[in-house]
């Protein structure tokens, strides 16, 4: 039995920040990375799983990415994966969240997992498609943000829970292979011991190619996405005044500024 | 990234008389236990203040005459050439970094009891000191007065010599030119009597012939209390107080106002368990209105908001800071830097103070672990020597010394693991920061919660492992870590062992349900009935604290107390104010009693020196005195034992005990910090635990490394030119 789980390194925003000379993103300079921390939740999730039936699962963390991304998947490693795949080829810069599905995709055909994991979105983009859009092109069985899952490895099926609105849950039995987004809350991922973190250092991190995926280059990068980020920008602050006065002086002065903005007469 | 706009208005420079302040932060005089006679001490901590961007910095109060000698106490002297050679390092150290050197010159009259020259104090009336005990002073006639100026310029002469560039005539804290303005002291009949103009004669005169001597060179300032709080007997804001602001205003450079005395120095010290930021507020905003001379207050400001309030509003124009720059001695660097997280904010403990009250060892700092130890161990607040080996760092219990030494083992760039059974950094101290008043000693969290986070981020082998299990020693020994600390604290006594007895009490025991430790109190899960007996053996706060956050939640309380109440809060300065408080929540309190056993209901207590007066030798198995008989019982429906603590020391014992295991898991060496060693101050435990993480390298960690010792020499003289050898005068 197998798990992938799908990873991603995510930026955050050090204090100060400048954008790159394109206007398209950040100055990674100014970035910190880190492992996307719904994903902690989709490894732990793995890792339960293989605890519970004595070990005969293998966990495979997997990330679409250069080099910089192995200390996310070498952290996967400590906190539980059995083996660390990271796919990376420079015709994959730029690719957008369905390409990088595709190039999953392409990963977890040759891998046969019996689930694929990944988490509901990522903290940096936050589009929220990439898990659900590898299902399709996989074409597999696949729920969204799921709270709670319950599986025996073997098992053809597997149930799980699923948030809804208004606190309302959603259970539902699903074939395997299968895709799931894993919610926070799910779990509580565990912390590496700095044992694990020394053994998964010397881990190796499997590299595959566009070739080794039988990937073209048009499929991935910016040619292989529906989407381009035109620009990225900090927006203009809002206004605000304060009134002051008497009572009276107030709500006149409120009264003009609410007949400003909407255009009332 | 920059400071904010907003707060330009803090790092405007200012002119007093002929020098010019850098910008509008201003270390006023406060004591540290260095005085004249610890030089490096002295110029380290104060030149520190000055690298972190104050822009003055004064020495604690400073002797103009043996005169005024306050020894228990420690205060500076500039008696002679000899103490000129000593504070001119300091004054060096600090002009290095382009900040402004004060000296605050003192002259106590009966507050200083001259136990060390025993010299006679002089003062305007003959009065007993109401701060120190037994000391009352000569009235002066109008010759002393006379001499006692000299003595002021011929100290502020000194100063200037010694590099200085301001110099103070201190008046606040109720020393001597205030106690002649204060008809509390002054009951003179002559020209310094009676009238304000008359009793502010002699600070007016000693200001006119400071300046006279020093003031081309030297800046000069008065501190001064405007209101020693005690309505018409002592000095009022608004009547005497804006009067000799206007009397004096042409004489001095720099006003540095506050309110309060001496004997109840906490109304400007003010702890934070009574006081907020600001406090004297509503009392020296009226001098700035009176002087033309730039003013400067105090108020606990570690704040840059209120600090530009204050200066925009025109309360003040320089911001004073004795506690805030202890805590932070780089406080104004880091508004400037716009690193407002990284400021270490003070929680207004007062346990800087403590050491001053208690006689002069060295000042220490709740928050700021290397407070007083620049110099002899040469550490600096904000910098840290890189790592000395590659050597990843478990330390369990993330409390104020695991966390503390975490930080810094962060800082220096070890991989570090900080782990604890809670969901927040803190230990202990998440509970006590909910008593009453106490909610500001969070920061001290706070701050280690934010810099350890930040830290993490930049070292990724490093975890902060919270809400975990208990670490067992199997556990610790298969972490993984080259390096195990132990800091997992302490708690209170369950079964009432206490400093008095060194035994339990019998039938003490807090697994009763009418009995309870203070954690289970703080804890909130135990009922507790209407009428609560707390006993007492320890000396500080926990007693007090839960005796007031009970009375006000509706219980009777009653403190049966075996040791003084509250003793370690004399020197923090919180007692006054806390006395006032159990009496106006009538709290019964019974002085110099114990228990000497507790079943369900009651406890039997007895009174401690309720045994014989009279000791005599009765042989073995009979004790000396006649036996005690006060022994009564008294009743309760919940019992709060605040008896003693003890160390969670079973985890270190045991990581000890297998210590032959420690090779082939790879672990080195295994350190036991803070409270898990021996339950002490905050301060203490964070000073254990930043101290470990300093010398972690160091072939016994466990035991810190000798410090750079400052004491008189054999051989040498202290004043220059003199001889050191014994010389009987024959």
């Amino acid at each position: 039995m197998k798990i992938l789980v799908a990873v991603k390194q995510v930026a955050a925003l050090e204090e100060d920040f400048e954008f790159r000379a394109d206007g398209r993103d950040v100055d990674g300079d100014f970035l910190v990375m880190d492992l996307n921390e719904w994903d902690d939740y989709s490894l732990e999730e793995a890792v339960k799983i293989k605890e519970a039936c004595g070990g005969a699962v293998e966990i495979v963390a997997v990330s679409v990415g250069p080099p910089t991304v192995d200390e996310a998947l070498r952290k996967c490693l400590a906190k539980g994966a059995d083996r660390a795949v990271r796919i990376w080829d420079e015709a994959m810069r730029g690719s957008d969240s369905i390409a990088v599905a595709r190039i999953l995709a392409a990963a977890a055909r040759a891998e046969a997992p019996d689930l694929l994991f990944a988490g509901v979105q990522s903290s940096d983009q936050a589009v929220a498609a990439t898990g659900i859009a590898t299902a399709g092109f996989l074409g597999w069985p696949h729920a969204a943000v799921v709270s709670q899952f319950t599986y025996t490895p073997g098992a053809a099926t597997a149930v799980l829970r699923r948030e809804l609105e208004g606190g309302l849950l959603h259970e539902l039995e699903i074939r395997t292979p299968a895709v799931l987004t894993i919610q926070l809350g799910i779990n509580t991922p565990r912390y590496a011991s700095l044992r694990s973190i020394k053994q998964a250092a010397a881990k190796p991190i499997e590299l595959r190619t566009l070739a080794d995926l039988s990937l073209n280059a048009a499929e991935v990068g910016e040619a292989g996405s529906s989407a381009r980020v035109r620009r990225m920008y900090v927006p203009d602050k809002g206004r605000a005044e304060l009134i002051e006065g008497s009572a009276a002086e107030q709500a006149k002065r409120l009264a003009a500024i609410i007949r400003e903005s909407t255009g009332a007469a | 990234m920059a400071r904010d706009p907003k707060h330009d208005v803090l790092f405007r420079p200012i002119k007093i008389g002929p020098k010019t302040l850098r910008n509008r932060f201003y270390q006023v005089p406060h004591c540290i236990g260095a005085g004249s006679d610890k030089p490096g001490f002295q110029a380290a901590n104060r030149s520190i203040k000055a690298e972190g961007g104050w822009a003055g910095i004064n020495t604690e109060y400073c002797s103009i005459h043996p005169e005024s000698d306050d020894t228990h106490r420690l205060s500076a002297r500039i008696w002679d050439a000899g103490d000129v050679r000593n504070l001119r390092a300091m004054t060096d150290h600090i002009h290095q970094f382009g900040a402004l050197a004060g000296v605050e010159l003192w002259y106590g009259a009966s507050h200083a009891p001259c136990m060390e020259s025993r010299a006679t104090p002089r003062g305007p009336s003959q009065y007993a000191s109401e701060f120190e005990t037994l000391t009352y002073c000569k009235e002066m006639d109008l010759d002393d007065i006379a001499c006692v100026q000299q003595y002021y310029v011929d100290a502020a002469k000194r100063s200037r010599d010694a590099g200085f560039d301001i110099v103070y005539v201190y008046g606040a804290h109720s020393y001597l030119p205030l106690q002649f303005l204060s008809p509390y002291y002054n009951k003179r009949k002559d020209k310094y009597g009676g009238s304000l103009e008359n009793r502010a004669r002699f600070w007016l005169e000693t200001l006119e012939k400071v300046r006279h001597a020093v003031g081309a060179d030297c800046a000069i300032a008065t501190r001064f209390a405007v209101d020693t709080l005690y309505g018409d007997a002592g000095v009022e804001v608004e009547r005497d107080g804006v009067k000799f602001v206007e009397l004096a205003d042409p004489l001095v450079d720099l006003w540095d106002v506050d309110v309060g005395d001496i004997a109840e120095w906490g109304e400007d010290a003010g702890p934070s368990r009574f006081y907020l930021q600001g406090h004297q507020v509503p009392w020296t905003r009226f001098i700035k209105q009176i002087a033309k001379k730039p003013v400067l207050g105090v108020g606990r400001f570690t704040d840059p908001e209120k600090m530009t309030e204050i200066v925009t509003k025109g309360i003040a124009d320089i911001i004073g800071a004795a506690r805030p720059s202890i805590s932070d001695p780089w406080l104004p660097k880091k508004i400037e830097e716009g690193r407002y997280d990284d400021i270490r904010v003070c929680i207004g403990c007062n346990v800087c103070i403590s050491r001053w009250e208690i006689g002069g060892p060295p000042m220490i700092c709740t928050q700021n672990a290397t407070a007083g130890e620049e110099y002899r161990r040469g550490w600096h607040p904000e910098k840290f020597p890189k790592r000395g080996s590659e050597d990843s760092v478990l330390v369990i219990g993330a409390g104020p010394s695991g966390a503390e030494c975490a930080r810094v083992l962060l800082e220096r760039g070890y991989a570090v693991h900080l782990y604890d059974t809670a969901a927040k950094i803190g230990g202990h101290l998440n509970s006590v920061a909910t008593l009453p008043g106490l909610g500001e000693w969070g920061y001290h969290r706070d701050y280690r919660e934010l810099q350890i986070n930040k830290l993490i981020k930049k070292n990724k082998s490093s975890q902060l492992a919270l809400s975990q299990k208990p670490m067992t020693a199997d556990a610790a020994l298969g972490y993984g870590a080259e390096k195990i600390v132990v800091a997992t604290g302490s708690s209170w006594n369950t079964d009432g062992t206490n400093c008095l007895s060194h035994d339990p009490i019998p039938g003490a025991d807090a697994g009763r349900p009418d009995q309870l430790t203070p954690e289970q109190v703080l804890e909130g899960r135990k009922a507790i009935g209407k009428r609560v007996v707390i006993l007492n053996a320890d000396t500080y706060f926990m007693a007090p604290s839960l005796a007031e956050k009970l009375a006000v939640a509706g219980h009777e309380v009653t403190l049966v107390t075996g040791v003084h109440l509250a003793n370690y809060m004399h020197f923090t300065l919180e007692y006054p104010n806390m006395m006032r408080r159990l009496h106006e929540l009538h709290i019964r309190e019974v002085h110099n009693a114990f228990a000497s056993r507790i079943e369900k209901g009651r406890l039997e207590v007895y009174d401690i020196f309720g045994d014989g007066s009279k000791r005599t030798y009765r042989g073995p198995g009979v004790l000396p005195r006649d036996a005690n008989r006060s022994h009564r019982w008294v009743e309760f429906d919940s019992l709060v034992l605040v008896t003693g603590r003890h160390s969670h020391a079973g985890l270190f014992k045991e990581l000890k005990d297998r210590r032959a295991e420690w090779e082939k898991n790879g672990v080195k060496d295994v350190y036991v910090i803070g409270d898990a060693e021996a339950p002490r101050l905050i301060a203490d435990a964070t000073f254990s635990g930043h101290r470990l993480a300093r010398e972690i390298e160091e072939s016994n960690a466990q035991l810190p490394l000798p410090y750079k010792r400052e004491v008189a020499v054999w051989g040498v003289a202290h004043l220059p030119g003199s001889r050191f050898e014994i010389e009987y005068k024959t």
